[in-house]
Order: structure tokens, then sequence, then C-alpha cells
């Protein structure tokens, strides 16, 4: 069986943390104001607010994904291993 | 009747709708998640990498991350350089509102002048006709330059509004960004690796900032903004762009922990620095330029929200440390720490409003710097016996304020501002230990409510400042004033237990300045001791006088005088205060 170490459990909440960063940067993208640009200018940029809220958001949730993963990893260790189940079970809980 | 061939009327100005402001915030709140989005990519590259984890399941987690960071670092830059692009237009935009002023205003000119001519022509005799066919020849040959002018104009605006329309539309899609900068170098790596190493002089530091490109320091600011934001040498306006982008990161990630409920203590303690900074900075923001009405221009020197064990150091100037002509570092003291800084910015507004309200023919920057680790306890809540009645912060502080004021000082070596340093409270004994310890490259050195400098410092001859420029004031009834040495018998600091010599004695020979304040009681009163930098008291005009290099407007005081066979006698005790104008014309 292959061990699982604490770092993993580490590295799963940061990307947790890192899918809270890139709402975060997605919501302050999609805040950014748009209405100083002239009229020729300010619908290219209401776009491109809104594509790249979508972009930031997409990349939080690839961070979700990868946090998700090491979780089901964690998981797998922690049933199959009494020994790890102490160290690793506070992992298995998504803190935020 | 008369034939005079009239120009045509100045053709109208097309408008120009935009708001400069706004559209460079756009590109502030663009760069701070371009920011966040750099994070993700070095967290990918380093951290996320597990080298203890061995196996299949490691083995595809890791493969699974490589395109997760590769997408980061091309958003990051794509997004970095939509936002520069941004605040490039912000400037554009500046400068085509004004050309489009002066236009206005040329073009009145005309119009009123072709009008003008209209009616003369109009009325005008035979014997007139040849004068005014001059005229308007001379007339037609400015209507046809102004068109010149505006036609270039409008092009202009048509060009950089292509520009940007190009810059947002070139990279609207991850496949976009991926051509454009995937698997890209960030400038800002190899920008990094040329730093000096820690503890090279703020000179070095200058230099290497300067001679770095354009596009090299913008990439550091954003990619890598706590790398320079308390970098000595670097200029604050850089500081100051590295530092907002730090500051809005944090209160957004924070912020974002915040909403998600689940808070650490330590993360608690740095959101409410980055909030209290921020509130600093708005409120050094709301100020208004006594003399020229426009808002005070505020400058975030540093910030590092989790230094001194969460405690914080953060410095906000209100004015342009880049290129005032008077430059004054205010040292806080007791019970200062990052949730400070609202006060001390206050207080940071007051003293500069004075100063140029006293002599509006110089400029100004006023710095609270938030830079050691202070004593926590302030009166009546309890002294901290093991940090304020002793002198190890203010020892390991002095160092910090001494490194501070040299790079300040390194910032200018063509055009050296006047430097002033001013002490408050403990931050007197931490600035004495930073002169008499370090040596400070100040021009005027200003102690007020000081409870000593330091046990070495006996006079203004420890200091290694000049002694007609060492400076102190104290309230009769600031309790915190008493607890400097005036023993006759010289105890010092009673073997740990005070902070030194009493600046205001006649035996410190410094130039002791009035103080006191009309509120005062008959006695000690603690609030007295916060009164220093309050509007209309003795102590802010004689400090902004001070600062501003103005030595005959400033009220001296005589010294406190401690005779063999008795207490200290304060010649101040039972003078009426008088309540200056420090901000004339309000």
């Amino acid at each position: 069986m292959e061990v699982v170490p604490a770092s993993v459990g580490e590295a799963c909440r940061r990307w947790d943390d890192e899918r809270l960063h890139l709402q975060s940067a997605a919501d302050g993208i999609g805040a950014a104001p748009t209405d100083g640009f002239t009229g020729e200018v300010a619908g290219t940029a209401g776009r491109f607010t809104a594509a790249w809220t979508r972009l930031a958001g997409d990349l939080g949730q690839d961070c979700g994904r990868r946090a998700d993963g090491l979780r089901t990893a964690l998981a797998e260790a922690v049933a199959a291993d009494e020994d790890a189940a102490a160290t690793l079970a506070p992992y298995l809980r998504e803190v935020r | 009747m008369t034939t005079v061939l009239l120009p045509a009327p100045p053709a109208e100005i097309p408008p120009l709708d935009a708001d400069p402001e706004a559209v460079r915030q756009c590109g502030s709140d663009l760069l701070v998640a371009s920011a966040q989005v750099d994070d993700l990519g070095t967290f990918a590259a380093g951290p996320a990498r597990l080298g203890d984890w061995d196996g299949d399941a490691a083995a595809a987690y890791h493969e699974g991350i490589r395109p997760t960071g590769r997408r980061a670092d091309a958003a990051s830059l794509a997004l970095r350089g939509v936002a520069q692009r941004v605040d490039a237009h912000a400037d554009e935009l500046e400068s085509l509102l004004e050309r489009r002023v002066g236009l206005a205003d040329w073009r009145l000119h005309l119009a009123r002048h072709v009008a003008d001519l209209r009616e003369r022509v109009a009325s005008a005799t035979a014997d007139e006709a040849a004068a005014l066919r001059t005229e308007a020849d001379a007339l037609r040959g400015e209507v046809t330059s102004f068109a010149g002018d505006l036609a270039r104009w409008v092009e202009d605006v048509g060009a950089e509004e292509q520009a940007m329309v190009l810059a947002f539309t070139r990279v609207l899609t991850f496949e976009q960004v991926e051509a454009a900068y995937g698997g890209v170098a960030d400038p800002a790596d190899a920008a990094l690796a040329t730093r000096p190493p820690a503890g090279a002089s703020p000179a070095r530091v200058h230099a290497w900032w300067l001679g770095l490109t354009a596009a090299e320091r913008a990439a550091i600011t954003a990619a890598a903004p706590e790398a320079v934001g308390g970098l000595d040498g670097v200029p604050a306006r850089d500081r100051d762009a590295a530092n907002r982008v730090s500051l809005a990161r944090d209160l957004a990630q924070l912020g974002a922990y915040a909403e998600a409920g689940d808070l650490t203590r330590d993360e608690e303690r740095l959101l409410r620095n980055a909030r209290a900074a921020q509130e600093a900075v708005d409120r050094i923001e709301d100020g208004v330029d006594p003399v020229t009405g426009e808002p005070v221009v505020a400058q975030v020197y540093l910030y590092q929200p989790g230094a001194f064990g969460g405690d914080g150091a953060v410095a906000v100037a209100a004015g342009d440390l880049d290129t005032a002509d008077n430059t004054a570092v205010v040292v806080p003291g007791f019970g200062t720490d990052g949730a400070s800084a609202p006060y001390q910015g206050d207080r940071a507004v007051r003293l500069h409003e004075a100063a140029r309200s006293l002599d509006p023919s110089e400029t100004n920057a006023t710095l609270f710097l938030i830079g050691y680790d202070a004593p926590d306890n302030l009166p009546p809540d309890g002294l901290d016996a093991a940090g304020v009645v002793t002198e190890q912060l203010a020892t390991a502080g002095g160092e910090r304020i001494a490194d501070a004021l040299d790079g300040l000082r390194a910032l200018r070596p063509d055009d050296p501002t006047h430097l002033t340093a001013i002490g408050h409270s403990y931050g007197s004994t931490t600035l004495g230990h930073a002169a008499s310890d370090h040596g400070v490259p100040v021009d005027e050195l200003v102690v007020v409510g000081s409870p000593g400098l330091g046990g070495e410092v006996d006079s203004v001859d420890d200091l290694g400042v000049d002694p007609e420029h060492v400076w102190a004031g104290a309230n009769s009834r600031d309790p915190i004033a008493h607890l400097a040495d005036d023993g006759w018998l010289g105890l010092g600091t009673l073997d740990g237990a005070g902070l030194g010599s009493d600046p205001v004695e006649d035996d410190f020979d410094a130039n002791r300045f009035a103080a006191e304040d009309p509120s005062r009681g008959p006695g000690p009163d603690l609030d007295q001791h916060s009164l220093y930098f309050d509007h209309d008291t003795e102590s802010l005009h004689n400090i902004a006088s001070i600062v501003n290099g103005d030595h005959g407007d400033v009220r001296p005081a005589d010294h406190v005088h401690d005779p063999w066979h008795g207490l200290p006698e304060d010649p101040e005790d039972d003078r009426d205060p008088t309540s200056p104008d420090t901000l004339v014309g309000r």
C-alpha cells in the first residue's frame, strides 16, 4: 500500500485556500469599474471583465478539484490504515 | 459695401466622456487579481509539489497540477499586461482631457474673434476694408491651425480607444491567453534574481531599482510586491504601488476567509492590520491640502501586517516622499501596533496640514512610521514592566528606525529633502537609540512627551546630531514626560527601570519649545500626553515650524531645572498656555 504523508493534507488545505483566492480574484475582476471608459471602450471592457471573472473562477474550480482529489487519496489512506488515520483524518474536513 | 472673406467659425470639439480615476481603479483591481493568479502559479510550481509522496497517485497528482500552474502563469501575465495597459490608458485619457480643455479655450477665443470681425465688417467703411481683409486672412490661418490640432486630437482619441479595445480583446479566452503567454518567462523572475543581497545599502538598492526597465519594475510590483514594498532604497511611489497590491490582495483574500467563517487567530490579526492600514490611507486621502484645496496624496511606504509577532508594521505618508521639500517622520510610542494606523494617520494629516498652512511656499510629506515593536500597554491600562520602563524594545527598534531614515535619505541623493525625525513618547526613546547607537541622517531631531532618550543619552552631545537642531517639547502636566530622569543625583535609568535623562532639562541642552495646552488642569493628566499633534496647540505649531526649517517661528520655553536642594522646577508650570492657529484660513 502506498504511504500518504501529512504533507498531502497540508497541500489539500492550501488548494482549498487557493480556490478561495481565485474566487476572490474573480470577484475583484467582476467588481472592477468599467464606467470610466469612453463609450467606444466601455462595452469591450465589460466583456473583458465578464470573461475574466469566468476564467479566474474556472482556475478556482480547478484548485477545488485538486483539493478534492487529495481528499480522496487521504480518505482511502485513512480507511486502509488505522495508524495513518490519526494523522490524516483531520485533513478530511474541508475547512473552507 | 465692404467685401471681406470671413473665416468659418471653428468646428465643434467632440465630447470625451471618460473618468481617468475610475479607469485607474479598474486597472488597479485587475492588477491585484493578476497578483492572486500569479500566487497560484507560484504555489503550483513550488509548495504544491510534494517530495515525500511517491506512487501512482502521487504521480497522477503531480502530472495533473502541471497544466494548472502553466495556465495560472500565463493568465497572470495576460491579466497583468491588460492591467498595466489600462493604467496607461488612464494616463492617456488625462492627457487627452487636458488637451481638450486647451482646444476648448482656443476655440472660444477664435469663435469670439470671428463673431467680432463679422460685426465690424458689417459696419465698416471702404477705407477700413484693407485692414479688415488682412485681419481676416490671419484669423483664417488660425482657424485652419486650430482645425489641424483638433483633427490630430480626434485621431489620437480614436487611436487610443482602438489600442485599449485591442488590449482587451486579444486575451478574452484561455486559448488566446495560452497562445500569447504560454511558456513565457515572467520578467519579474529575472529582475528579482539581480536584486542586491539582504543587508545591502539603500543606495545600492536604489541604483539597482533605477537600473531595471519600466517593464521589469512593473512586473515585480505585480508579481512580488512584498519583495520591494519594504525595501529601503526603492522610491516611495514604487513602494506605494507594491504595498497597495499587497494590501488589496490581503483585504480580498482574508475577507474571503472571513466570509467563509473560518479565520485562524493569526489571520484575524492580519485582517485587522490590513483594515487598519486601509483606514489610515483613506483618512489621509480624505484630508485636504490647505494650500491647493486638493486631496492629500497618501503613500503606503511600509506594509507588513504580520511583522513583530502579528503586531504589524505599517507606514503611510501624507504627501509625496519622492519630491517634498520637507519630510517629517513620526515615530510613535506606547501602545502602538498595526491597529493604531488610523490614529497615526490622523496625526500625520494634522502635522501635514499645519506645515503646509504655516509655509505654503514649500511642499511637505509627513510619514507615520509604525516600524518597530513598541510596548503594547498604555497607562492607565497598565505599564508593561518588561517593555515600557526598560529600553529593550527601544534598543531593538532603534536599529530599525535608523535603517528606515537611511532609506529615506537614500531616495534622493541629488535632491535631498529637509528631513525631520520626531519621536513621541516611547518613540522618542527609540529615536534616541537610533541616533546614539547607529546615527541618523536627519536635519532636525524632535522629541515630545519623552520619558527619556535612553540611558546612554545624557545630553544633546550624545545624539550625533548638530545640537542646534535637537528639539524637545514637554507639556508640564504630561505624566509620561515625568518618567524621564530629572535627578540631580543623575540616577539615569535606575538600573534599568527608567528611560534616561529628561530632554527638557537644562543639563540636556536641547532647544525646548513651548508645548502647553489650554485644556490642562492643575496636576498630571494622561490626556495631555496625547495632545502634541492636535491643531491649534503650541506643540503642533512649533513642530510644524521645525519641520519647515522656520526656526525663527518656534516659540521657545525655559528648561526644567533640578536644584540640588529640592524637586525639579518647570517654569512652564505656571505660564498661561496659548492656542496658535495651525490651520490658517480654515
